[in-house]
């Protein structure tokens, strides 16, 4: 029982992680039409500058996430405006282009700090006990920020027009930019929020987990299972998907072990595929 | 205009050709790699050429499937069914017979990919790339999990060496015989399918709510040529299991479609010989700068950034432009149009 | 003339279709039919719903309620090809070629995506040669002038020998010296090809020259029906068009 309940924490935590990648993952594409396979790129360059401000400049650990969120929404932005930009009418075009920066960044990571992975580890340690259950109070930390950043983003995305946009970009994109809605105002803005959001998750989870140049690929593969779960382009059916997928991965290497939570969650979304399209909270698929 | 009817006449209609004439240049050179090891025994060069041939021919699935504007990760996901269905079959059953075992490295994915194909192709364009993605995730994940099957994190080792009429093909210059003939069967394959299916193909790719308006099932020929991709994968998947004489999960690494969609890309996806081209160029790059594993995806990357903002057709799209403006600067030649410079036309779709 | 295909082919009939884009209703009750070989046009100010129309009767859009029927199968919420293959087949408003192939190949491509014979091209030969397509008969098709795409991009339509035409505002960016083309066009189709067209237009004149009968729709309702010059001369339908304003939405090149 206690270790059920020790579980499910886990996986809240797993949970909040992948619902903060995959929000910036599916405002990518709900705004600008846009598949990043760059996301894991940023996860990666958020750890590792986060690691870099706290280990090596020994700045305190709050200020070194802040920067590596900073960091990454500003390449993010660069990003943005000096490539994307130029390609974003052809959706096979920023496939690639977003696919080449991931591979320019994880290797530019690998030569500026080697293939092993550094030391960096969280600065709050100890674990809470509450009956039998132990949860660890780094783990604790990252449920409390990365809900606060949902929420924030929630608010911003309701705020901003981001949403107003999202759904009728979701409706049709042709008919929503002829209707004028100025959508192309807010890629650079949406992209820089989604990537900083990755950028964010990576300071706060790799000292946990694990830092080094390649743990973006499963990141991205996680990020997918997330969105299609979901539904591409959907807000909540992200954030919903995200916490199935960490429950499921949580229990699953438990009561599993092995991988076998990860082919648990791909027969999910095979099923999900033929029942249901347009994933969990998505809206209809038209046939294209 | 009834009378007008009886004198007007449509042009002839052209014979259509067998094959283009980059169909037929690739299938070429790659009928020469037959000869290399006749020509030579240096095993730089014997081992050069297998790698540049199973490479060519993995990114076939790419090529395919970008014939219609698909992107396609799965790649890896079937060379490993294909390379892994001739591992159990010679080593659990004894089947040696190159022949028989390449049928099977093409026909086991080909299947495995219809019920798939069935399923994710008849949704958005986007969601055939995640799907894909995902896919060769989880296909690497089997590979380690079916242990009994599969070897599970040893993989399988010590195959039999294949057998062409019952002549064991063993040293380095036979093997670089069978992926020869491997590669020559994959790119003969692709090149008649996509030949054969043009319309169809260059419809989808360019206009495909037109097409469906003019009665093509759109989603049945992207599923056919999704289980062709898979087959022609699965004969890549054979050369690289019997070239390293195992079976591992990570020669079949998700990442690694990422190589393969390069090389179609930087190659030129516009025409066959781009996917050899490309293939040809980046792994002799990679091993002329020593950029063993960790400098090539930085290379790669830069590359396929490079080639979607200024050169769409890639390597083959600018020498064919370049040919195209030397014969139009020579007056005595008239000037033709490239059939390769409609890659770089293509009109905005979304 | 016209009696080659018309035996075996079925009205088309919208039985009180309505349709709503989330809980935005845009189309409400709407129903007419168009006879065998008939030819019926639809007229009505932008964002009346005419283009909707023709996505809801030629499969593309779901319906909400109500049903499409071609003779007696019905064919609303069907894959688009596989009304094509019935011979419902639509144009687009905006010029809809494949980039890249030649006129042609364009012509060919249709001819096989609709499993007919070059001999329909042949058939055919009168019109393309009167809209000038023979003279451009090896050039890429997107680097055509405007009005000769969208001139092939309806024959090709034509060329799928089809039991009825859809046709989404054929004139639409034509000059008016081309307009005599779609005349051209409506006369072939029926005379030869015994094709049923349902026409939606906004030139009047169009209208008026070649519709026996007309509908008009308004903010997603049928507020009128008849012959033009009766029709078109009715208060409340010039009223509608006084007050339409909204943008159609055009979709034809986007999916």
């Amino acid at each position: 029982m206690d270790n059920l309940i020790a579980t499910g924490l886990i996986g809240i935590s797993l949970g909040s992680q992948y619902a903060l990648l995959a929000l910036g993952f599916t405002l990518i594409f709900g705004i600008l039409g846009v598949v990043n396979f760059a996301h894991g790129g940023f996860y990666v360059m958020g750890g590792y500058v986060a690691y870099y401000c706290s280990v090596v400049l020994g700045l305190p650990f709050p200020v070194a996430v802040l920067a590596a969120t900073l960091a990454t929404a500003a390449l993010g932005w660069l990003f943005e405006t000096l490539i994307l930009e130029r390609v974003i009418e052809d959706h096979q075009a920023t496939l690639m282009v977003t696919m080449g920066f991931y591979l320019v960044m994880a290797t530019a990571i690998l030569l500026l700090f080697g293939p092993e992975s550094p030391e960096f580890s969280f600065p709050i340690t100890g674990v809470w006990r509450a009956g039998g259950a132990y949860v660890p109070y780094a783990n604790m930390v990252v449920i409390g920020v990365c809900l606060a950043a949902i929420v924030i983003v929630y608010w911003l995305i309701y705020r901003s027009g981001i949403g107003r946009a999202m759904r009728a970009m979701a409706e049709d994109r042709a008919v929503a930019s002829a209707l004028g809605m100025r959508t192309r105002a807010l890629f650079p803005f949406a992209f820089a929020l989604a990537t900083g959001l990755a950028g964010l998750t990576g300071a706060l989870v790799t000292p946990i987990l694990a830092l080094a140049p390649h743990v973006g690929d499963p990141v991205l593969a996680f990020s997918f299972l997330t969105v299609i779960l979901g539904g591409l382009g959907s807000v909540a059916g992200a954030t919903v998907a995200a916490f199935i997928v960490g429950m499921v991965e949580a229990y699953a290497a438990v009561y599993l072990g092995g991988s076998k939570g990860a082919l648990a969650l791909f027969v999910l979304v095979l099923l999900i595929l033929v029942v249901r399209p347009q994933g969990l909270l998505g809206r209809e698929v038209r046939r294209a | 205009m009834s009378n007008q009817a009886s004198i007007t006449r449509l042009p002839q209609a052209r014979r259509p050709a067998l094959l283009g004439g980059y169909e037929w240049a690739t299938l070429c050179l790659v009928g020469f790699a037959f000869a290399v090891p006749v020509l030579t025994r240096n095993p730089q060069i014997l081992s050069q050429t297998n790698l540049i041939l199973i490479a060519a021919t993995a990114a076939l699935g790419v090529y395919i499937m970008l014939r219609m504007d698909l992107m396609s990760f799965a790649v890896p996901a079937f060379m490993a069914i294909g390379g892994y269905t001739v591992a159990v079959l010679s080593l659990k059953l004894g089947v040696t017979d190159a022949i028989l075992l390449g049928v099977a490295a093409f026909v086991m994915p080909a299947l495995c990919a219809v019920p798939l194909g069935w399923l994710i192709l008849r949704l958005k364009g986007v969601y055939f790339v995640l799907v894909t993605f995902v896919l060769t995730e989880i296909v690497q994940l089997l590979l380690f999990e079916a242990a009994p099957l599969t070897g599970g994190s040893n993989g399988l080792v010590g195959m039999p060496a294949v057998t062409l009429f019952g002549i064991e093909l063993m040293d380095n210059s036979q093997v670089l015989l069978t992926t020869a003939g491997l590669a020559f069967a994959g790119f003969t394959i692709t090149a008649l399918f996509t030949r054969h299916f043009r319309y169809e193909f260059t419809a989808i790719e360019k206009n495909d709510v037109l097409a469906e308006s003019l009665g093509l099932a759109c989603w049945r020929y992207k599923a056919l040529a999704f289980s062709v991709a898979a087959g022609v994968s699965g004969l890549a998947g054979f050369a690289l299991v019997n070239m390293l004489l195992t079976a591992h999960p990570t020669s079949f690494a998700p990442m690694s479609s990422v190589s393969y969609i390069t090389y179609t890309i930087v190659g030129g996806k516009g025409a066959i010989l781009g996917t050899l081209a490309g293939a040809a160029l980046l792994v002799t790059a990679t091993d002329l700068f020593a950029l063993k594993g960790e400098l090539s995806p930085g290379l790669f990357g830069l590359l396929i950034i490079v080639v979607t903002l200024v050169a769409r057709g890639g390597v083959i799209g600018l020498a064919a432009k370049a040919a195209g403006r030397m014969r139009r600067a020579s007056p005595a030649a008239p000037a033709r149009v490239a059939p390769i410079a409609a890659v770089q036309a293509r009109g905005v779709k979304s | 003339m016209s009696a080659s295909l018309t035996a075996s082919a079925g009205a088309l009939r919208a039985d009180s279709i309505s349709k709503a884009f989330g809980g935005l209703k845009v189309f409400y009750d709407v129903s007419f039919t168009l006879p065998p070989a008939g030819l019926l046009g639809v007229i009505g100010p932008n964002g009346a719903g005419k283009t909707t129309m023709i996505n809801i009767m030629s499969g593309r859009l779901p319906l909400s309620s109500g049903q499409v029927l071609l003779g007696d199968t019905r064919i609303d919420g069907r894959p688009v090809y596989a009304n094509a293959d019935q011979g419902l087949v639509r144009s687009f408003q905006q010029t809809a070629t494949f980039a890249g192939s030649s006129v042609e190949d364009n012509l060919i491509a249709a001819l096989r995506f609709a499993k007919r014979d070059r001999s329909v091209l042949e058939r055919l030969a009168p019109l393309l040669d009167r809209f000038g397509l023979i003279e451009c008969w090896r050039r890429h098709a997107e680097v055509l002038p405007y009005g000769l795409q969208k001139m092939l991009g309806l024959t090709m339509a034509l060329a799928t020998q089809p039991k009825m035409l859809l046709l989404d505002e054929p004139a639409a960016g034509l000059e008016k010296s081309e307009r005599a083309n779609i005349d051209a066009y409506v006369g072939f189709a029926q005379r030869e090809f015994g094709c049923g067209i349902l026409l939606v237009e906004h030139d009047m004149d169009l209208i008026r020259r070649l519709c026996p009968q007309v509908i008009v729709l308004d903010g997603g309702r049928l507020i009128a029906a008849g012959p033009p010059g009766e029709v078109l001369n009715r208060k409340d339908v010039i009223d509608a068009y006084l007050g339409g304003t909204d943008e159609e939405d055009a979709d034809a090149q986007h999916s």
